[in-house]
């Protein structure tokens, strides 16, 4: 019988092979306009999916079984799991992620060679797409292959790092933020696409537009989830640090916003050319960047991916993936110029401007405070890392000019605003926000920027309000229907603009879910003995007992709390330290007691010791941090709403069938 | 002429944000030093923010548990500084163990904020040598 390590490898081969063939035979193919090669390079992505399909099937089948002759079974996995451990392990450890991810490449790439429409531009996103992808598999194959086969098999491995067991959480975020990178794959191999078959026009960003917005919307999922994952398992009771792990992240998701708002500017005026080529490309190439920074191990993070193998194949794909497209941009320079020019400041476009130069000024800044500690060092010698102050200090200025732009760009028209109107609909929305930030001031709010976010969360809220009864007054005045009617098919024709406010009701609820939980966080080491009470911020925690839990696969140990306010028990938290199999790592796992206010989180800090009189615990409660994570739902439902097909478009594609079917009947 | 003009307020705002920036990432730049390192130079790191790595000195801890009070003293073996932070210690704090302590100095000690241990296993001098070997500390301990 043949080992599976041995077939993994052979399917990672082969798909190697046929990406290479895919690329050499859609070149020629594209170059000599020939179908018959173009279908072959068509169907060949079909077969990398295929044979990248049976390596992922492979891996999961040698790690469900716990085969350990598997070198990344025997390095990652271990027996005593439960089943669903083994089955993430897959991305529990570089060489799976890697895996995973060239999967999921080729997952899209496939879809887009049966699916993507039969234009110029396809042979072409498909070549791009097949290189990347080339790119990641053999990497896998190279630096990275989890298929080695060890001579002698272990019996048992030491099981993934257990910070990584420990929440489910851990089973969704990375693949939520590898689609996510994979999602901007798409826009960019359209946009090299365009350039190498001289097409600048918009044909490409509309064709990758539902890519670009699903992609950013995996972005976006895959972050917050970062962030609610770090909430609930590092037991500091934060969700974002600056850390660059997190940055990096953060840095792709920004140029794409920014892109995805720019293109915009491109569909109506025809302006912005180069602009938008430039933003995919740097949103492409620094999701590829960030994936050297914390995985070649150059910068340290909390993280702690470890200096990995695949350090410098990151570090000359990314050279040759950015050289190669920005000089294919200047080469196509000419192309790329505006006919039009702006009409003037008060516009639609000029407000998709001010909002790009102020992304691009957090992707610098983020990129300079990620990157800084290691030009110091080069320089001076000395080991530094960059503070959140840094971070904290520029963003949020930044992010609250943003949010000023957000909510006037949307009721600017194009090419040029009405100044009386423009006039008209900013006092209403500073009066919003001043009437808001004069309540929140008497409510006991003091501080500068929590009452700063709520004000331009009000004037924002005026702002869709304006937008949504400038839409709908006029046509209920019309046509003599209900507002309700009227707003109820406003929102159902209009999915794009409409899916774009939720988006953005979203962000300002998740604007102030952050100012909240950060500005007005508590943060307190307390000491109870058990059978007494502390009190915490207007709760009761009363310390019952210790207890330990016992599986197959971990150890807990732990405090019972119970939390009670007004005399009335409203919880019982344990928070624990769990230890997974003979890993001698600890890991001090919070528990949370979750209401729409506030979050009372509390975590065992210290050593935990069987029969100790007294229990040291981390409190922490942050006020309306739950909004943040409900902000977040919001912006992805807004994104699904947005691409949900448009009534008409149903419409359309059912005349169509009746047309054909009846065509089949008369046939 | 109109161009011109834009060209240079563009200079002059990219100018004044590159030098907040500037100023603004100096001013929350966290040195990690040794406690040798910081004895050289102290008057660099008035009231400024550290990261102090070192070695829990043997007998040095004391933790009260009715308070939350933890003393214990970092070195180097070239310099040692007592450091208090409150709070329980961490898991597998113990003597002999690499420490990053984050805080500020004040009056000569040091007032931590966060603890973090960095390996488990106890470091001992080289043989022959009453000293670590300070470059080797600072790489294992960064």
């Amino acid at each position: 019988m043949i080992a599976l390590g041995q077939l993994g490898s052979a399917a990672l081969y082969l798909a190697a092979a046929l990406a290479v063939y895919s690329i050499i035979v859609g070149t020629i193919g594209a170059i000599s306009r020939d179908a018959k090669l173009l279908t072959s390079a068509r169907y060949s992505s079909v077969a990398v999916f295929l044979a990248m399909t049976t390596a992922i099937v492979t891996m999961e089948v040698a790690l469900l079984t716990s085969d350990f002759s598997v070198k990344y079974v025997a390095a990652h996995s271990r027996l005593a799991n439960p089943t669903w451990v083994k089955f993430v392990t897959l991305w529990a450890a570089l060489e799976g992620s890697v895996l995973l991810w060239g999967w999921i490449l080729t997952i899209y790439t496939a879809i887009l060679a049966l699916t993507a429409k039969n234009n110029i531009l396809r042979p072409w996103v498909l070549v791009v797409m097949q290189a990347v992808q080339l790119f990641f598999i053999s990497m896998t194959v190279i630096a990275a292959n989890p298929f080695i086969t060890l001579l002698k098999a272990p019996l048992d491995g030491p099981g993934p790092n257990p910070l990584l067991q420990n929440h489910w959480m851990m089973a969704v975020h990375p693949v939520l933020l590898y689609l996510g990178y994979v999602g901007l794959t798409v826009p960019f191999a359209f946009a090299m696409a365009a350039l190498i078959t001289k097409q600048p026009g918009t044909e490409w960003m509309t064709q990758s537009r539902r890519w670009t917005m699903t992609g950013w919307a995996f972005l976006t999922a895959g972050i917050v989830a970062g962030g609610w994952w770090s909430y609930v398992v590092l037991g500091w009771g934060g969700y974002w640090a600056w850390d660059p792990v997190e940055n990096v992240s953060f840095m792709p998701w920004l140029a794409a916003t920014a892109f995805i708002h720019s293109i915009q500017v491109q569909e109506r005026r025809r302006m912005l050319k180069g602009w938008n080529l430039a933003l995919i490309i740097m949103a492409f190439s620094l999701s590829i960047l960030g994936t050297f920074l914390v995985r070649s191990g150059i910068i340290s993070s909390v993280h702690a991916f470890g200096d990995g193998p695949v350090g410098p194949y990151l570090l000359v794909f990314f050279l040759v993936l950015t050289i190669t497209s920005v000089s294919l941009a200047i080469l196509r320079w000419d192309q790329l110029k505006d006919n039009a020019s702006l009409d003037s400041a008060l516009s639609r476009e000029s407000s998709y401007l001010a909002l790009n130069v102020l992304l691009l000024a957090m992707v610098f800044t983020v990129l300079l405070g990620t990157t800084f500690p290691l030009i110091v060092e080069a320089i001076t010698n000395n080991k530094v890392t960059v503070g959140a102050p840094f971070f904290n200090a520029i963003s949020i200025p930044i992010w609250l000019l943003i949010f000023l732009i957000m909510g006037i760009g949307p009721l600017l028209p194009w090419r040029k605003a009405k100044e009386q109107t423009v006039i008209k609909n900013l006092g209403f929305m500073l009066v919003g926000g001043f009437v808001a930030t004069i309540i929140a001031y008497f409510m006991g709010i003091k501080k500068v920027y929590p009452l700063l976010t709520i004000a331009i969360a009000a004037y924002n809220v005026v702002s869709l309000v304006l937008l949504i009864v400038g839409a709908v007054r006029p046509r209920a005045l019309a046509t003599g229907k209900s507002t309700g009617s009227v707003f109820k098919q406003y929102a159902f024709e209009n999915k794009r603009r409409f899916g774009s406010m939720i988006v953005h009701l979203g962000v300002i609820i998740m604007a102030l879910g952050i100012a909240g939980s950060s500005a007005y966080r508590v943060d307190q080491q307390i000491r109870i003995n058990y059978g007494e009470s502390a009190i915490f911020q207007g709760y009761e925690l009363k310390a019952k007992e210790q207890f330990m839990e016992r599986s197959a696969s971990k150890i807990s140990a732990g405090s019972i709390i119970e939390i009670w306010k007004n005399g009335k028990q409203v919880s019982t938290l344990k928070p624990r330290i769990n230890t997974f199999g003979g890993n001698p790592q600890t890991i001090p796992t919070p528990d949370i007691y979750y209401t729409f206010k506030h979050d009372l989180f509390l975590s065992v800090v210290g050593e935990f010791k069987v029969g100790q009189s007294y229990t040291a615990i981390r409190a922490v409660i942050s006020p309306i941090i739950a909004w943040l994570w409900f902000g977040s739902i919001l912006m992805i439902l807004g994104t699904i709403y947005a691409l949900s097909p448009n009534k008409k478009q149903i419409k359309v594609k059912a005349v169509q069938n009746t047309t054909e079917n009846k065509k089949g009947d008369e046939v | 002429m109109k161009k011109t003009i834009y060209a240079l307020l563009g200079v002059v705002v990219l100018g004044l944000a590159g030098f907040f920036i500037f100023r603004s990432i100096n001013s929350s730049l966290v040195y990690f030093i040794l406690p040798s390192e910081y004895a050289a130079n102290p008057d660099n790191y008035v009231g400024k923010r550290i990261r102090l790595g070192g070695v829990v000195e043997q007998n040095s801890i004391s933790f009260n548990d009715k308070s939350l009070e933890l003393n214990f003293v970092v070195t180097d073996s070239i310099k040692s500084y007592k450091v208090s932070h409150y709070g329980a210690p961490p898991q597998l704090f113990k003597e002999n163990t690499g420490v990053v302590v984050e805080g500020k100095f004040i009056d000569g000690n040091f007032k931590s904020d966060e603890v973090l241990v960095k390996h488990s296993e106890v470091y001992t001098p080289a043989e022959g040598s009453n000293h670590y070997d300070i470059e080797e500390l600072k790489d294992a301990l960064q």
